[in-house]
């Protein structure tokens, strides 16, 4: 009887001393993973497309796919005369291994012209503070090489979350946020100021920058399009009285002359915080304004889509989108040649989906979402692009790798 | 044979202690299943989780303010969990934390980067915003406070905690 207990307890001693050595290996080992790449959104640390963690897509004039990625660090193009099937050999916009904004919502944009000549530009944290810097450059022999990057304000203070637009006469439309104007310290400044500048030279030199409106929300990406020739319209997150967060827009009387700023919705968020999540819009044929963003307000929570017809002064009510139970995020809408949709991600606890629904009267009615895509690791936010005939869905995936994939049944 | 081979593993958990004691306390690596950990080993004790990351600006305002909330209130748990997305920048979160005050916290940061999964698990809703607090009180009811936490509403509820235990 005395027996047991004594060998019980020797095992629970070596039991104890196993399980402390094993604790000790273990946390050498799982602080030394912190680097690995399970921790990272890449599949992969070089440059090439698979180890891309964001992978912007664009359409030429004349058809042609081009894909500008972050992976390794750096910057890379590589363009696809068969839709996605294969790809040009990448080619590397950056020198080096830069420290580029990894936030959710910086990816790298690139817009084509007619000509070939390709305008691109992206966000890099320039010091320890995190404080971001716009990069522009171009390339004007068909992406081959790419000049030499230049910052797109003289300004030294944090600029992040840029956008370019090609307008229709080839010039560029560029509008970012800017926090110049937290400088002197002395006062107590909100958010970043909304920035924009145009190039006409096809994105060699931009203007001089100018402000849109002070205090917007400093972190959530913009959306950009075109009411008309010469006519940029952004939406953004703004900061309203009492620091609510909800989404403004503005359309420009001409790319110098911003207009004014008017509410897309009352949600009503109030918070001191940086939602990562930015809203996407897009512009018909028709005039209408299609709008989708992300909320978490006091009026309403989860993901929305709401409609202009008067050049973005009022909006329809928001419609929400996505099932509230599944995390719905990351919303991007494109009013195509044949319609509009509206792509984003839910989540299951396993596995990420794309879903997709479409709308063939200008967004009056919606088609009942359908999944298109899912993945069971990290991805980057699904974008719909347009080739003028067909829209595609681009995405890029940890596990699975890039894809383009024709939306069916068109919109 | 079996008291000299625990002599070595004595020996070798030994140095591994030793080197443990004199290095800064590590950032642990917040995983699947780490959320559930913490809720299992903080239960029974008032304790404030703190979502946090070094790009966010209402973040660097709230995290010194978090550190002396903790100087000042030993009878709470403090828990920190960098949520910026990967990649995970160990040196300047351990930096910031030292900084604001929060060494001896217990510090995690997200170590997936499959974070949709992570944040899924700690709450379905949320989105990724930060700052973001959660109170989790004795019984294990957990108050959610989106964007920066007033010191005012943490000592509220420290209170309440506090009060509820004498």
């Amino acid at each position: 009887m005395i027996g047991v207990p004594n060998r019980t307890g020797k095992a629970m001693l070596r039991g104890k001393v196993f399980a402390a050595f094993a604790f000790a290996l273990w946390q050498t080992c799982a602080y030394g993973q912190m680097d690995h790449q399970h921790a990272s959104e890449a599949a992969c640390d070089e440059t090439v497309l698979r180890c891309a963690s964001k992978v912007t897509p664009a359409f030429s004039p004349d058809g042609t796919l081009w894909l500008a990625w972050m992976a390794g660090g750096q910057v890379s193009v590589a363009s696809s005369k068969d839709a996605g099937h294969s790809f040009s050999t990448p080619v590397l916009v950056t020198k080096e291994r830069l420290n580029l904004d990894w936030g959710p919502d910086a990816r790298p944009k690139i817009v084509v012209d007619r000509n070939g000549g390709i305008a691109l530009a992206f966000s890099t944290f320039r010091d320890k503070a995190f404080n971001g810097q716009v990069l522009y450059t171009r390339s004007t022999d068909g992406g081959r090489s790419f000049a030499e990057l230049r910052p797109i304000t003289a300004s030294n203070e944090s600029q992040r979350f840029e956008a370019l637009a090609l307008d229709a006469d080839g010039s560029v439309f560029a509008a970012w946020l800017d926090k110049r104007n937290r400088v002197p310290a002395q006062h107590k400044y909100e958010g970043a100021g909304l920035y924009f500048a145009s190039s006409n030279d096809g994105g060699a030199t931009y203007s001089e920058a100018r402000m849109v409106k002070d205090n917007t929300c400093e972190c959530c990406r913009l959306g950009v399009a075109f009411a008309g020739p010469g006519r940029p319209v952004v939406v953004f997150r703004n900061i309203f009285d009492g620091g609510v967060r909800d989404h403004a827009i503005t359309t420009f009387a001409d790319p110098a002359t911003p207009g004014d700023v008017h509410r897309v919705s009352q949600d009503d968020w109030q918070i001191a915080a940086c939602p990562h999540h930015g809203p996407s819009l897009s512009i018909s044929n028709a005039g209408t304004y299609h709008v989708t963003w992300y909320t978490n307000g006091k009026a309403r929570k989860g993901l929305f889509y709401a409609r202009s017809q008067d050049g973005g002064r009022t909006f329809s009510n928001p419609l929400p989108v996505g099932r509230p139970d599944r995390s719905p995020s990351r919303p991007n809408v494109i009013a195509g040649p044949h319609g509009t949709a509206i792509v984003w991600k839910e989540f299951d606890g396993e596995k990420t989906t794309v879903n997709l629904m479409t709308s063939h009267d200008d967004g009056l009615t919606w088609s009942k979402p359908a999944a298109v895509a899912e993945t069971t690791d990290t991805s980057d936010h699904p974008l719909l692009v347009s080739n003028g005939q067909s829209v595609f869905l681009s995405w890029m995936t940890k596990a699975d790798g890039y894809r383009i994939q024709p939306i069916e049944g068109a919109p | 044979m079996k008291r000299r081979l625990l002599a070595g593993v004595f020996f070798v958990t030994f140095l591994f202690s030793a080197s443990a004691a004199e290095a800064p306390p590590q950032l642990k690596p917040f995983e699947r299943g780490s959320w559930q950990d913490i809720l299992r080993s903080h239960a029974g004790r008032p304790t404030i989780v703190h979502f946090w990351g070094v790009t966010c600006g209402p973040c660097k305002v709230e995290l010194p303010l978090l550190g002396e909330f903790m100087r000042d209130h030993s009878a709470i748990d403090v828990v920190t969990i960098s949520a910026d997305l990967v990649p995970d920048l160990p040196g300047a979160t351990q930096a910031m934390l030292e900084k604001s005050g929060l060494r001896a916290a217990e510090n995690w940061i997200f170590g997936d980067g499959f974070v949709e999964r992570l944040r899924f698990e700690i709450d379905p809703a949320w989105q990724g915003d930060i700052p973001r607090t959660m109170l989790i009180s004795r019984e294990g009811t957990i108050t959610t406070i989106e964007g920066s936490a007033e010191t005012k509403d943490l000592q509220k509820w420290s209170d309440q905690q506090l009060a509820a235990t004498r």
